[in-house]
């Protein structure tokens, strides 16, 4: 099949996705992404740790771990659809970063999300496709707050590109 | 568990799913839509950024007219700017975003399932933070009303717009969509001269040679 084998325009792919996002909206709300990994890092850390969880306040009153929360199947959603567009179109293999920078930029970058996210109480897609499309101002503010860092952040990558 | 949730989860398993096809087989990214167009000029998934935001900003302010939808209640504060502000550092160095490190690691990108680990692990330590600090206010604690003490300002979207000015939210909605479609036009343009000087040069270059 033709999908499967040239790369899909993205304006076309987003287009769809945000048709299916309104639909999405009027049955639990609009896409988003950090709500989910943040009951997933609860769920981990109480593999991990136990009960003694519960002492953490942020655990008890704003994310009591739970498998019944929404959001978590958005990323898993994610996870399973990226898998079989891969599979699908022989584009699965797995790929290992080279360079020790790379995994030290890895590293502190996804660190820098976890709290960012955690701060802001939202993550860069309910930023751009949930509160800003709902005239939300709190989603202006979010988008200054990350074009801002996406700046710093490319001045860094060049930075790093070059040495 | 009851019926609602469990349609809930399925409605976004299925949603997500296709949203995690279309990625892959687009290669959309939205770190690559701010740090592209910011380093190299190309616009390639800043344009299909754009799109989506005008389509939802049309879709979601239409229902938040007559009520429908579920739109998120949000309080603004200036923890949106700094979250999003280290955020925005954090994905450009990791080189992905939190649509594409699940998309990546389902394509067998052992650098994504890193950079999903440590987003795990600094949610983790905010989480130690937050429980230390109580800040920023959470969801479930927030009322709507301004919190100045915790700097947090309050719900303000197309619906409290409507519900203060009369004004129906599409009409804001429409506003929104024009000012990024604007925006999207003025790429489309810049594309187009771009495309243009190209063929200049090279057409030049045939007569010289």
């Amino acid at each position: 099949m033709e999908i499967f084998k040239k790369t899909l325009d993205p304006v076309v792919a987003m287009v769809i996705v945000g048709v299916l996002d309104i639909f999405l909206f009027l049955v639990v709300g609009a896409w988003t992404v950090g709500g989910g990994e943040t009951m997933i890092t609860g769920l981990v850390a109480k593999l991990v740790i136990g009960d003694s969880l519960n002492r953490i306040p942020f655990w008890d009153y704003v994310f009591k771990p739970t498998l019944y929360y929404w959001k978590m199947y958005i990323s898993l959603g994610m996870l399973f659809g990226g898998f079989l567009g891969a599979v699908l179109s022989k584009e699965f293999y797995w790929r290992v970063p080279r360079h020790l920078n790379e995994w030290v930029m890895i590293t502190i970058g996804g660190l820098l999300m976890g709290i960012g996210i955690r701060l802001a109480f939202i993550c860069n897609v309910s930023t751009f496709f949930a509160i800003t499309p709902q005239i939300n101002l709190g989603g202006y503010l979010a988008v200054s707050g990350i074009l801002a860092g996406a700046w710093v952040g490319s001045l860094i990558y060049k930075k790093v590109l070059e040495s | 568990m009851h019926h609602n949730s469990l349609t809930q989860i399925l409605a976004a398993f299925f949603f997500a799913t296709i949203v995690g096809f279309l990625m892959q087989r687009s290669r959309f990214c939205n770190t690559a839509a701010l740090r592209d167009a910011m380093l190299f000029k190309n616009y390639r998934n800043t344009k299909a950024m754009l799109a989506l935001m005008i389509i939802t900003t049309i879709g979601f302010t239409a229902f938040m007219t007559v009520g429908g939808g579920y739109p998120i209640e949000f309080e603004v504060g200036i923890n949106q700017f700094v979250g999003l502000f280290l955020f925005g550092i954090g994905m450009v160095l990791a080189g992905a975003c939190t649509v594409s490190t699940w998309v990546k690691s389902g394509e067998g990108n052992v650098g994504a399932m890193w950079a999903l680990l440590f987003t795990f692990v600094g949610m983790f330590l905010f989480s130690l933070f937050w429980s230390a600090t109580y800040w920023p206010p959470a969801p479930t604690t927030m009322a709507g009303v301004p919190n100045l003490k915790g700097l947090q300002l309050g719900i303000a979207n197309a619906a409290t717009l409507q519900a203060q000015t009369g004004i129906p939210a599409i009409v804001f909605g429409l506003i929104q969509a024009s000012v990024l479609g604007g925006i999207f036009y003025g790429i489309v343009r810049r594309e187009r001269a771009a495309a243009r000087k190209r063929e200049e040069t090279k057409a030049s270059m045939n007569i010289d040679s």
